[in-house]
């Protein structure tokens, strides 16, 4: 049974079951990776996996179940025990209502390229040209993974709501190493082979890598930072996930009851956008069958908006805005973040370091963890490239160091973006950002004591 | 469906395969929510798909699909072998496995009341009990944020390979999380997320009294918040309750010492270690300190009697009397080094491959008893409980900030303090332990690493410890 008929039988026998709405999606996903460490690649991984999920509401009771079977009878057989449960649940303190439909989708331009599924010996020839560029910088070895997919996704609601979208992405992450303590990342990420750059991101890799040879302890205290946009990347995806109703109805959010306030620096804006023209996630529909649309959540430093779903604009007010996707949690379907967009500054890459004057410049971390996720008082590890910068020049790399801050306050103290933006994408940030290199001020820095 | 296993190695071995294994999971799991005591929408979720790994003139293959007909096994494994023969010019020394003895096996964590069979009613009943045990009146706080959660799922694995290996495993595991976020007017809020999880079936819930537990947390948490005054910053002694000394166990013994790390294999990733193939024998600690992971300790959230390389489990060594004793190895890295795999390979879903991880690490107890690890403290902290951590990609330099902490003034626990920060180095930390408790106690958590990311159920813990002369900071 194809896709299509999936959908369409889940979504008549939940009707049939009694279930008052119902969303079902299907997506069928195929994925090549090669991972590659020391110079050699490390294992060949494929997969091929049909994924239907389905949602069903019954006035305040609702319900969500993820089967990886395609046996639309498997399906049939969860969605029984579904809505056996539903039936003698208390149910919740609102009646959530699916989008109604129908809705007309434009598909996004620039988000499949059929080329990318055909590559297979191929693959091997980017790894080796990732790895090349690398090792000419001066990298000693590299390690890293490169990622291949074709998706496509089927949606139907009872509420009237159908559509499908297909799509494809490569996605490479290199991290070159001098010495065990002297390491550069780089990455490329495109939905279409024309904006894939295997051989820039190994030569940023291997450049930084070089850069950070012979690092030596750094010393704790307040700095002026530039941040690579690795780390703006993760800091701000952090705060687009924030912006979703689900984590604030958690009160796992930064963001808690502060629409319409400055919680930050008038020079962010940041937008989700799920219809960026070659956009890493984009899409023409959600798994609500809700149109996708791009969505100001931060507007020069004032919180706009959170991304919401049907249940969370029942619930908090508010308009749909096309984020609502099944990714687990409590929620089942939840508001999610697809593409962040960081709003570009006005100064150009290499002229930042000239305005940092002295500070340091940080181009990759890791581990983020947070004490509190309502006073955002976090730290994360300097990861790869870690530099002092002494009159807007390298003056030596550093090691040891650990970002121990606030999240609230580092949105606030950014002032100054680069006018050139990167898609970053990789293990530590899950979510596709596009992001400038940023100047922060006042950033507290540890490291450890004994 | 064992037969669709046999199937896919047969077909691999036709080919002319080194080595081939095939892995069939059949999962299903459940979770219900209170949020804020409001029932949040009922989950399920069902697994079912193979994964076939190869070795071809050593290069490695892996390729899953959740489509069990015939024709789309063959072209997964069609698929795997094109892609390790095409990978194959860029593999430099050849992968090979270590040899160990194929055995036939059936191993199960057995649940006693299944959580399949427990009504549904009966599962939002308990969260209603905690819910009610988290009122103001009773925890003396305000809580404005509660999310509890009951989860749970059965996985039944089979697993075949060329060499003759036959091993069936069913896992039965159950756990709780819970989210609480404790606020006071005029000293702000502070969180705690929790984690209870075990292999079994419902009766091990008794075990935890859920209820009573959460409802202490949330009272601490309006002590710490009431209470709490700034942590010292100078040199001093510290105690580190069970909780800490898990996360500390895991973090700084178990992953530095996976073997996968320690030959680079994940250094794009989850990173690689301070330690060099070299260094068994190497001091990183005192003698009181020796931590062992142990996969086979009965209703562990780690537990498995047999990995997902076929290899029979048992108890690591790791650190010994402050010695590195051991690595954790699956065959890839056990061949690599010249040695045995100590049955440490892992794979949470029929779509993952399986990698190094840990189970349940923990240090093993000491002879003091709490009391007398505080009372030769003259002047300390007492940190009982951590939130925020984290720690470097070559497992060295880490931090771990209190959420339950005290002074400890003349042997006494006296005033609560808040957010002391212990940011320290492996070796500095090892190496600072004078003291280790007898008590044991483990805590359930889920361990990231590899990609795809593998979320592992794990435990770890340990007694409380005491560590000389170490500077606060943050």
């Amino acid at each position: 049974m194809n896709p299509e008929q999936i959908v369409t039988e889940a979504v008549d026998y939940g009707i049939k079951l009694g279930a008052g709405e119902v969303a079902a999606a299907v997506t069928h996903e195929k994925r090549k990776m090669l991972r590659f460490a020391n110079n050699s690649i490390t294992v060949a991984q494929s997969w091929d996996q049909i994924v239907p999920t389905v949602y069903m509401v019954s006035k305040r009771k609702r319900a969500a179940a993820r089967v990886e079977d395609p046996n639309v009878d498997s399906l049939k057989e969860v969605m029984k025990s579904l809505k056996a449960v539903m039936d003698i649940s208390k149910g919740g303190e609102v009646e959530p209502s699916l989008p109604k439909g129908p809705f007309s989708y434009t598909p996004v331009p620039k988000t499949y390229d059929g080329r990318i599924p055909q590559m297979t010996a191929e693959l091997v020839d980017v790894v080796e040209e990732t790895m090349n560029s690398a090792l000419a910088e001066g990298a000693k070895r590299t390690s890293g993974t490169l990622v291949t997919s074709e998706w496509e996704r089927y949606v139907k609601t009872s509420t009237g709501a159908e559509g499908t979208d297909k799509g494809t992405n490569i996605d490479l992450t290199v991290r070159a190493f001098l010495t065990d303590d002297s390491s550069g990342q780089g990455i490329s990420c495109a939905t279409r082979l024309d904006d894939f750059n295997p051989k820039l991101a190994g030569t940023t890799a291997g450049r930084i890598a070089s850069q950070a040879k012979n690092p030596v302890f750094g010393e704790e205290g307040r700095y002026r930072v530039l941040f690579g946009p690795t780390i703006m990347a993760d800091l701000l995806g952090r705060i687009a996930d924030f912006a979703s109703a689900y984590y604030v109805d958690l009160g796992l959010s930064c963001l808690v009851g502060k629409i319409g306030q400055k919680v930050a620096s008038e020079k962010l804006t940041i937008a989700d956008d799920g219809r960026m023209a070659g956009g890493i996630n984009s899409c023409s529909l959600d798994e609500e069958g809700y149109p996708t649309q791009r969505t100001t959540i931060i507007d020069h430093g004032i919180l706009n908006t959170y991304l919401h779903s049907s249940y969370s604009v029942a619930k908090y007010g508010g308009t749909l805005t096309g984020s609502a996707f099944f990714v687990g949690g409590t929620w089942g379907i939840a508001p999610v973040p697809m593409n962040v967009i960081v709003e570009p500054g006005d100064c150009r890459e290499d002229q930042l370091f000239g305005q940092l004057g002295d500070g340091l410049y940080l181009t990759n971390n890791w581990y983020t963890r947070f004490q509190n996720y309502q006073t955002g008082d976090f730290s994360s590890i300097c990861r790869d490239g870690a530099f002092q910068i002494k009159n807007g020049k390298i003056e030596r790399p550093l090691k040891g160091l650990r970002i121990s801050d606030n999240l609230p306050r580092i949105l606030q103290s950014i002032t100054s973006l680069s006018t050139e933006r990167t898609w970053i994408k990789w293990w530590e940030v899950p979510t596709p950002v596009y992001v400038p290199h940023a100047i922060v001020e006042d950033i507290g820095i540890t490291r450890a004591t004994k | 469906m064992e037969d669709l296993v046999h199937y896919l190695v047969e077909f691999a071995s036709a080919k002319g395969v080194d080595y081939a294994e095939a892995r069939l999971h059949v999962d299903a799991g459940s979770g219900v929510t209170l949020n804020n005591g409001i029932p949040e929408p009922i989950q399920l979720a069902k697994v079912k798909g193979i994964g076939i790994r190869l070795l071809i003139d050593g290069a490695m293959s892996f390729a899953s699909t959740n489509d069990l007909s015939k024709e789309s096994l063959r072209e997964t494994a069609e698929h795997a072998y094109r892609t390790a023969k095409a990978s194959k010019r860029l593999v430099g020394s050849p992968i090979r496995l270590s040899q160990e003895k194929s055995e036939e096996a059936r191993w199960e964590a057995k649940a006693q009341r299944p959580v399949q069979d427990v009504p549904i009613e009966e599962k939002f009943a308990l969260l209603e009990e905690i819910e009610k045990n988290l009122r103001p009146d009773i925890v003396k706080v305000g809580l404005p944020s509660r999310t509890l959660v009951l989860f749970d799922d059965l996985s039944e694995r089979y697993f075949a390979n060329t060499e003759g290996a036959r091993i069936r495993g069913i896992v039965s595991r159950i756990g709780i999380l819970y989210v609480l976020t404790a606020s006071e007017p005029g000293k702000g809020t502070v969180q705690r997320i929790g984690q209870h999880g075990e292999t079994g079936g419902w009766e091990r819930l008794d075990a935890w009294n859920a209820p009573r537990l959460v409802s202490e947390e949330a009272s601490t948490l309006g002590k710490v918040l009431r209470e709490g005054k700034h942590a010292p910053r100078e040199e001093l002694d510290l105690v580190l309750g069970q909780e800490v000394t898990g996360i500390i166990c895991h973090e700084s013994c178990g992953h530095p010492q996976e073997a996968d790390r320690i030959l680079g294999r994940e250094a794009a990733q989850a990173g690689e270690s301070y330690l060099k193939p070299d260094m068994i024998g190497y001091r990183v600690g005192t003698e009181a300190v020796t931590i062992v992971d142990d996969p086979t300790i009965p209703n562990s959230n780690g537990f498995y009697l047999y990995d997902e390389e076929g290899v029979k489990a048992r108890r690591r060594t790791l650190i010994k009397e402050g010695v590195i004793a051991d690595f954790l190895y699956n065959r890839e890295t056990a061949a690599e080094l010249g040695v045995n795999s100590n049955g440490a390979a892992r794979a949470v879903s029929y779509d993952r491959e399986p990698i190094i991880r840990m189970a349940n690490t923990f240090m093993l107890p000491g002879n003091y008893t709490d009391e007398e690890l505080i009372e030769d403290v003259k002047n300390g902290v007492f940190i009982k409980t951590f939130m925020e951590w984290n720690i470097d990609d070559r497992r060295y330099n880490q931090r771990y900030v209190g959420l339950e902490a005290y002074l400890i003034e003349k042997g006494e626990i006296s005033t609560p303090v808040t957010s002391p920060v212990l940011e320290i180095t492996t070796p500095g930390l090892y190496g600072s332990v004078d003291a280790v408790g007898r008590d044991v106690r483990f805590e359930a958590a889920t361990c990231g690493k590899g990609e795809p990311d593998q979320g592992a159920p794990v435990w770890h813990g340990g007694p409380a410890m005491r560590l000389k002369r170490v500077k606060l900071g943050g």
